[in-house]
């Protein structure tokens, strides 16, 4: 019973961790290659999930909108590159953050006008509502166990695109050295332009999944862009890995806390963040000082 | 970690400020310098030389206390310093300039020096009611220390609005807030004209009249006429130390040194 | 960084008369004001302005949470007042001690991490204050914020104010900040704002100078705190209430805006940033509830051609011409 029990949240904690690990990891590929702490990524993800709400009251077809919402927020996230950071690009790096901390009082207030201040419900889609028994260990929503796949088919493309092609290549090299990129003749603004559009792309995804298993409203960003501070410096800011570690890691505290202390379960991650600063500023898998 | 190493007498004697004993630090399994050791007299110009990747930038950092030895000593007049915080290494009066000019940019030229000043003066520094105007010698040292480098007629002029040849005579300035017992000179010619470089050379010698000083320089042709001691080294170790001229008859020095000296180098 | 000047080391004109003269101002600010209400607004959100910019400005750090240390002000003072009967002088003492000790703790864990990350870790361990604000009811009200702290009548000696009326409860609040801000005022003249100037500057050298940087940053950052302590705990007797919002995410951006709006690093810049942003509510918000949209694209605009703020670009203008 007991076991059971740990089990499902335990379960409960990795589909928690799997949005926290897709947020995290468009906040440390923007923050990676353009020295940019998006302020907005909350807003992108909170955009994310009203667009599916959108897309889903327009069609009612809730795979269309798994593929249309993050190109959309993602070219949304192109616009945002091209005509509010770029000029800010060598003015510090507190200038896009401020800049993108005012994009996202600009996101909560245009949804706020599109769909009105209170919440909107979100079923879950019809193919994914029931359980799956896994090996007698219990029933696990189907959705859940789709929300983990999904996140992991990403990672692994992700991964595939940074470490097995030319555009990973440039983008690594460009994150080290972005003069490197100039010197080898390649359009560096095009590189950060792409790439800030695949990190609030990715933001919006997550918005997307978390919308059935988490509320829909316009405040949802603020909890989730501090939930993904708090693993980007548990995990070390510009670490795939150290992201998707500390995501699975806080998602699954969180869930256990729920169950044993209902009332700590937010401030527990809060607690570990604590502790890895005390232990290890850089984070579990950042490397030396962070910047 | 560190071995005790014992005092060097050959070495250190009553007139020594600085003394480096078995000094030595790695990076992993990388050895950046090991066992160096040297004695750096009162009053007295040395000038550190050695080709790229000697140890000389290694070495400057552990002297300053901006990096921590992995093993070995540094005695300021006989205490061991060795591990203490940079900030410490400055209280106690080791300054240093920078290769690469580090100031503060939006401060005037004045105001960069007596910060600097004021970091070594206890009372000042941890005042936080007064005004600044109220610890009038700081104040004149600051101004002191401009007039040595010839710049008290800038010193109302933000650091960052200073010409280059400017910025490099305030990067000295500040290194001499606070009358230190060692200043410490990271390549102060780095990046500079020939006539920039004479003038700096000049003032320099100047310093070095009243002074101890410890430069590191990469074009060894500069401190040859400058420096009374010069110490050289070469992948990490001592390779000789003594006067020009022995330096410039050191058999060793003649093959690693100068041979590269003469293919352009500098 | 683009701070609009420094101190210099011998008070400038416009140094030794910046207190006296934000003092006239915010004395006829009432008679001026579109409203009373606002005109308050303007003097305790100046004033928690003032002390993030003490932090951002002077000091070069980026702190998103400050909303903790006028949270910490409100409900230190609104708990000794409702919860403990503690006189009004002493529920000051005590929200300004409260913001003073959160700040030494959030201070010293927050200044491990540097750059980007600090702003991540304040925003984090602000937001962790609100979740046990919102946790602790008893205490705290939680999400009802905390109620029957109302503060009818001062007793200063013999004196007795009724501090229902508007025009004492302005000038006895405008008599905090003033005195705060003459004490700030001193403080960036000292040496120790020197320091803070140098350190926001170079880090690095400032440390090879001889300043123990770590410590001076823990000092700033807790000067930091109890100013915006003290303005925390001036709205909880001014309103007579402490909404859980003090605590939020959003109250921490609001001293961000303001302060960059006005002009950071400049000594009236994030009291002129306040009234801007207070002004723009007062207005907007009368013909529309969405008045945030404005705020936000004023404030991008801001950001984009205007990052020296209001006040900042009128002081580099004159310096500018000066020299």
């Amino acid at each position: 019973m007991e076991i059971d029990l740990i089990a499902v949240q335990l379960f409960t904690g990795v589909a928690l961790g799997a949005v926290f690990v897709l947020l995290s990891t468009g906040l440390s590929i923007i923050f990676g290659m353009l020295g940019v702490v998006n302020f907005a990524h909350g807003a992108f993800y909170m955009t994310g999930a009203y667009a599916g709400v959108f897309f889903l009251a327009l069609t009612g077809n809730f795979w269309l909108a798994l593929a249309a919402v993050p190109l959309l927020i993602g070219a949304l996230g192109l616009g945002v590159e091209r005509l509010l950071i770029r000029p800010l690009y060598g003015r510090g790096p507190d200038y896009p953050l401020l800049l993108t901390f005012g994009l996202g009082y600009v996101l909560v207030e245009i949804v706020r006008i599109l769909f009105g201040t209170d919440g909107v419900p979100f079923e879950t889609p019809a193919l994914l509502s029931g359980g799956i028994d896994l090996g007698g260990l219990g029933y696990f929503p189907a959705y859940r166990l789709f929300v983990i796949a999904v996140t992991a088919v990403i990672l692994l493309l992700l991964w595939l695109l940074l470490a097995r092609t030319r555009y990973g290549l440039i983008i690594r090299a460009g994150a080290r050295d972005p003069e490197i990129l100039s010197i080898l003749g390649i359009d560096i603004a095009r590189v950060w332009l792409l790439v800030f559009g695949l990190g609030t792309g990715l933001a919006a995804l997550a918005g997307l999944l978390a919308a059935p298993m988490r509320s829909v409203n316009p405040e949802m960003g603020v909890a989730v862009l501090v939930e993904a501070f708090v693993v980007t410096v548990i995990g070390g800011m510009g670490s795939l890995l150290g992201g998707a570690i500390a995501g699975m890691l806080v998602g699954i505290v969180v869930s256990l806390t729920a169950l044993w202390m209902p009332e700590m379960s937010t401030i527990s991650m809060f607690a570990l963040m604590t502790l890895v600063l005390l232990i290890r500023p850089q984070g579990l898998f950042g490397r030396g000082l962070a910047r | 970690m560190r071995q005790p190493v014992p005092p060097l007498e050959s070495s250190a004697s009553a007139d020594t400020v600085l003394a480096a004993e078995g000094l030595g630090k790695r990076y992993g399994g990388f050895v950046a310098l090991a066992d160096v050791s040297v004695a750096f007299t009162r009053g007295r110009l040395t000038a550190i030389i050695g080709p790229n990747g000697a140890g000389k930038s290694t070495f400057f950092a552990l002297l300053s206390g901006a990096a921590t030895p992995s093993s070995g000593r540094i005695r300021l007049e006989g205490a061991d310093i060795a591990g203490q915080a940079q900030f410490r290494f400055a209280r106690m009066g080791i300054a240093r300039s920078y290769q690469i000019t580090s100031l503060f940019p939006e401060l005037t030229a004045h105001e960069n020096v007596r910060v600097a000043c004021q970091a070594v003066h206890a009372p000042a520094r941890r005042d936080l009611w007064r005004g600044r105007s109220h610890y009038r010698a700081l104040v004149e040292e600051a101004d002191a220390a401009l007039a040595q480098v010839g710049l008290l007629a800038r010193r109302s002029r933000p650091a960052s609005r200073l010409a280059h040849g400017e910025q490099r005579a305030l990067e000295i300035a500040v290194a001499l807030a606070g009358r230190p017992k060692l200043l410490l000179l990271d390549e102060p010619t780095a990046g500079m004209s020939p006539e920039e470089t004479k003038e700096m050379m000049d003032l320099i010698a100047r310093l070095a009249t009243e002074r101890t000083v410890l430069l590191v320089e990469h074009k060894m042709k500069l401190v040859m006429g400058l420096a009374e001691r010069i110490v050289v080294l070469h992948q990490g170790r001592l390779l000789a130390s003594g006067s020009p001229d022995d330096i410039r008859v050191h058999p060793e020095v003649r093959r690693v040194y100068l041979g590269e000296g003469r293919s352009g180098r500098g | 960084m683009t701070s609009a000047r420094s101190e210099a080391h011998e008070p400038t004109r416009a140094q030794r008369w910046r207190v006296p003269l934000v003092a006239a101002v915010l004395a006829v600010l009432p008679w001026i004001a579109p409203s009373q209400a606002l005109a308050v607004n303007i003097l305790i959100y100046g004033l928690y302005a003032t002390g993030f910019n003490l932090l951002f400005g002077y000091m070069g750090l980026l702190s998103f949470g400050h909303a903790a240390f006028l949270g910490a002000g409100a409900y230190g003072a609104g708990i000794a007042l409702a919860r403990f009967g503690v006189g009004w002088f002493g529920a000051i003492a005590i929200g300004v001690a409260a913001s003073g000790l959160l700040a030494v703790l959030i201070g010293a864990l927050s200044i491990r991490s540097r750059g980007i990350y600090f702003s991540m870790v304040t925003l984090a361990l602000a937001q962790l204050v609100y979740y046990v604000a919102f946790q602790a009811e008893s205490w705290t009200g939680g999400e009802n914020g905390l109620r029957g702290l109302t503060v009818s009548s001062l007793r200063i000696g013999p004196l007795s104010l009724n501090f229902l009326d508007p025009t004492i409860k302005y000038y006895v609040i405008f008599g905090f900040v003033t005195a705060a801000l003459w004490a700030i005022s001193r403080l960036l003249n000292s040496p120790f704002g020197a320091t803070i100037e140098a350190i926001r500057e170079n880090e690095g050298r400032a440390q090879a100078c001889g300043y123990d940087v770590r410590r001076m940053k823990l000092m700033a950052f807790t000067l930091s705190g109890l100013v915006c302590g003290l303005a925390g705990a001036l709205d909880a007797l001014h309103l007579s209430i402490v909404p859980i919002d003090t605590l939020y995410y959003q109250t921490s951006g609001l001293a961000v805006m303001m302060a960059l709006l006005g002009g950071a690093g400049t000594f009236l810049g994030p009291f002129v940033g306040a009234a801007i942003f207070l002004l723009i509510e007062d207005s907007f918000s009368l013909w529309t509830s969405h008045w945030q949209l404005f705020v936000g694209a004023i404030f991008i605009l801001a950001v984009l051609f205007l990052p020296r703020g209001a006040w900042g670009t009128l002081v580099a203008w004159r310096a500018d011409r000066r020299a």
